[in-house]
């Protein structure tokens, strides 16, 4: 679990002069970075605050509601992320550098061989079963197996008032279950972002007979309810709404007695528990979690569940509240279930939902641009923003002058799609809001699916514009014909993208190599990596596992596919991402950690990030060159991974 | 609206009534002789053409299909204006439904177009031994307001092509004969953060 506050960070000093410095940019990076062992690392001090640990499970919480005024200790009281690691992680992944010219390889190399050993170090209130999950975690390439099967394994404190134990089930909390994790398991993904939707089969509420009683609603791993301020449930991801009435007017009281001292109560932590608060106007969202996900993690989960509510309703719907501070949203958001839970299991594998940014399905730069015209072409008259989407994956899109489209909203916007099976019946046209664009108003969207994987979504703000709408279709539709895109985009989705062990070990010449896929040979059928899955032999050179890169002036990202679920990974990475992200962060930045699980390497340029995932014993100076080679790979094929040229998207 | 031309009539159509009592399989039934047993919520609406023959003339439907959801309710004004037909449905197994269709209806005798033809469904009527609504009751209402009624069931057919055919019968005469272009669906003004809130 990596933490920012032990990690080496470690400030590159660029060669060059500051051609375009700025007083707040320190300086400009090379044109084409190379990650090398620094010349000086320095160690961000974490200051240990002691937090006020509200340690108790979540039935004393309930109860003892005078105690959260403990957490609020200053005007903004929170509890937050780097107190949480500072909880959990005290043992893992220390990694001190040792400031020396031009070697953050070796030393840290070795640091993290110790660390090696040593399991992740669990609070200490769950100590009973605890050792049985360190001999899980052990076993360092289980990941690949059996995704998560530390978390699925992993005790829930019994706790002070025996949270899950109480219930009358012997084996406490050994048998948590969440869907995630029952997903992750059924489903291989294939291809990360791209696959999802067919296999998906998460429609509906599940488990509605649940409430805050039953056993099983109580092991749930991660729960999701949104509430308005007068304590009425609005939604929930386990369990029927009306039952959790209580528990949530349980939320609203908690949040509204610290907001009555003038405070705002942001995170609870209780025993393994956090409860993470987000307060928008009258509606307030709230996420309970045992899954170890850092604070800004959670609280940008429920940043983007809002999204995804004011996308159905906009925020206008505030004014209901305002009229009548009892009105029962939970009607308005009738049919949606859902929408929200595929949007919540996207979370468990979607890297987009923290990388707060968009990724293309690879298709020929050409085949691209004729996409690109044609969607260019009818954007001209009166479409605000026109995508052509391939499942959670962009083709191409266009925007009107002026109007820039958040990778969020495209999230949000293809989650709503994709899980809404009746957008597949037939052409749709329905209210929209894009949270990012603008919460108050609907556009209206124009929805047509050309084949099981591929939809194009028009957007326009004329309600009466159906008809155009539809023409420009028709119009789109013969374009996309006529060019094959539609064929080379199912191509696309067989071939997948940019595999790892494709990564040649010494980089040869390139040039003239571009026929082929993405700047390889095409696999062929019997291609080795493709078969023997879930065994370490699919690595890359020198141990490479898995990358994702986030191209920072695109809004874009690319990583590479993996045969099997990476739910697990994504949570490293995910907490990798939130360490990176936590405070201003210099011109260049990079994290090397090593834990028993996987190497991690994290490279932060003003252009561009780059998180890389290495086999456990991989050699650092050779990780180190092999991520250089991944950078240059991706730039190799740039134009066949990115949408480029869409200039609309720098704000 | 509807307009001729060579027999040929284009007429477009509204679906309006509740969630969940049928809408999306009545036109499902209707447009592609499907029936799936567990239609997923319609989101917004979704639009069908079908092209019916009657006396010798043709008559190329454009259907609405609604959601039936509270949030969509407000811009039910965007799909139904300028219809030229109507079905409302409500689910014989709910007398919620059924008042719910009458709202509809009081909605369209305000508001819609004053030719409109208006069919009520009582859908799902193969659930005979669920029934809450009597075939009395709506028939007696139906009379009341002018509108046509029959009782369908898209899961067995029954009524359910009838239905438009009836209507189709009926549009002809019910032809308006202003506003030819036929095919704007508002002529609100596009005004997306007045026009568009969620419960404005």
């Amino acid at each position: 679990m990596p933490s920012d506050s032990n990690s080496p960070s470690s400030n590159y000093s660029s060669d060059e002069g500051n051609p375009n410095s700025d007083p707040n940019s320190e300086s400009q990076p090379e044109p084409d970075p190379q990650l090398e062992p620094e010349p000086e690392s320095e160690v961000e001090a974490e200051p240990n605050k002691n937090p006020h640990l509200i340690d108790q499970s979540l039935d004393a919480l309930e109860n003892q509601l005078a105690s959260i005024s403990m957490s609020s200790r200053s005007p903004t009281a929170t509890i937050e992320g780097e107190e949480e690691e500072e909880l959990e992680e005290d043992v893992e992944s220390r990694e001190q550098p040792k400031s020396i010219n031009g070697s953050l390889s070796e030393e840290i190399g070795a640091g993290g061989d110790a660390d090696y050993v040593e399991g992740r170090h669990f609070e200490s209130d769950s100590k009973a079963e605890s050792s049985g999950v360190n001999g899980e975690k052990n076993t360092s390439f289980m990941w690949l197996d059996a995704p998560e099967v530390d978390e699925v394994e992993r005790p829930l404190s019994p706790g002070s008032s025996g949270y899950a134990g109480e219930m009358g089930s012997t084996s406490g909390g050994d048998e948590i279950v969440d869907d995630d994790e029952d997903d992750s398991n059924i489903r291989v993904v294939e291809n990360d972002g791209v696959s999802g939707s067919n296999n998906q089969s998460v429609s509906g509420k599940r488990h509605a007979d649940e409430d805050d009683a039953s056993v099983s609603w109580r092991k749930r791993k991660k729960h999701f309810i949104i509430l308005s301020h007068s304590g009425k449930p609005i939604y929930s991801r386990y369990g029927d709404e009306y039952k959790l009435a209580g528990f949530s007017a349980t939320l609203q009281a908690i949040i509204s007695f610290v907001e009555n001292g003038g405070d705002r109560v942001n995170l609870v932590r209780a025993g393994k528990h956090q409860v993470v608060f987000l307060v928008k106007g009258p509606i307030y969202l709230v996420c309970i979690s045992c899954t170890e996900e850092p604070y800004e993690s959670l609280k940008g989960q429920l940043e983007l569940l809002y999204g995804q509510m004011i996308l159905i309703l906009t925020k206008s719907v505030n004014r209901c509240f305002e009229k009548n501070p009892k009105f029962d949203m939970t009607s308005l958001l009738g049919g949606t279930d859902a929408v929200f839970s595929s949007l919540i299991h996207s979370l468990s594998w979607n890297p987009a939902t923290f990388l707060h940014a968009y990724s293309c399905l690879p298709l020929a730069y050409a085949t691209r641009q004729a996409a690109a015209s044609i969607l260019q072409d009818v954007a001209g008259s009166g479409v605000l923003f026109a995508l052509l989407m391939c499942k959670h994956k962009v083709i191409s899109l266009v925007s009107a002058q002026k109007a820039s489209l958040h990778p969020d909203d495209i999230l949000l916007l293809s989650n709503f799609i994709m899980s809404s099976e009746s957008f597949r019946t037939s052409e749709s046209f329905s209210p929209i809001c894009l949270p990012r664009y603008n919460p108050m108003a609907f556009l209206y969207a124009y929805v047509h699916y050309f084949d099981t994987d591929t939809y194009v979504v028009l957007l326009t703000t004329s309600s009466d514009a159906f008809y155009h709408l539809k023409d420009c279709r028709i119009r789109i539709e013969i374009v996309l014909s006529n060019s094959n895109v539609l064929s080379e985009v199912q191509r696309s989705l067989v071939d997948g993208g940019m595999h790892i062990k494709d990564l040649l070990v010494e980089p040869t010449s390139r040039a003239g190599a571009f026929s082929s896929h993405l700047g390889q040979p095409r696999p062929g059928a019997g291609s080795p990596g493709r078969t023997a899955d879930g065994s370490i032999g699919i690595g890359g050179p020198a141990g490479l596992w898995h990358f994702v890169y986030r191209s920072i002036y695109l809004d874009q990202y690319v990583s590479s596919e993996i045969s099997l679920s990476l739910c697990r990974l994504y949570r490293a990475y995910q907490r990798l991402y939130a360490s990176m992200h936590k405070k201003p962060i210099g011109p260049h930045k990079t994290q090397f950690r090593r834990d028993e699980n996987y190497v991690l390497l994290c490279w932060v340029t003003q252009d561009f990030e780059l998180y890389a995932a290495f086999d456990p014993l991989a050699d650092k100076a050779l990780a180190i060159k092999v991520c250089n080679r991944v950078c240059q790979w991706v730039k190799d094929v740039e134009n066949e991974i990115f949408l480029l040229g869409a200039s609309p998207f720098s704000w | 609206m509807s307009d001729t031309a060579h027999n040929h009539l284009n007429a477009k159509l509204v679906l309006l009534g509740d969630m969940g009592t049928g809408k999306s399989s009545l036109v499902i039934r209707f447009v592609k002789g499907q029936f799936l047993e567990f239609q997923e919520s319609t989101i917004g609406a979704a639009f069908f053409s079908q092209t019916v023959s009657v006396n010798s003339a043709t008559v190329k439907f454009e259907i609405w299909d609604t959601a039936g959801q509270e949030r969509y309710h407000s811009l039910a004004p965007m799909y139904y204006r300028g219809a030229a037909a109507a079905i409302i449905v409500y689910d014989i197994t709910s007398s919620d439904s059924f008042a719910k269709a009458k709202k509809w209806v009081q909605e369209l005798q305000k508001q819609g177009n004053p030719n409109m033809v208006m069919a009520l469904a009582g859908n799902k009527c193969d659930l005979e031994d669920k029934r809450n609504v009597t075939a009395e009751e709506a028939h007696a209402y139906a009379d009341e307001n002018g509108l046509f009624f029959l009782e369908t069931s898209a899961k067995t057919a029954v009524n359910v092509n009838d239905t438009f055919y009836e209507i189709a019968k009926k549009l002809p005469r019910a032809q308006p004969t202003q506003n030819p272009a036929g095919m704007l669906l508002v002529d609100r003004p596009a005004d997306g953060s007045r026009a568009a809130s969620c419960c404005g």
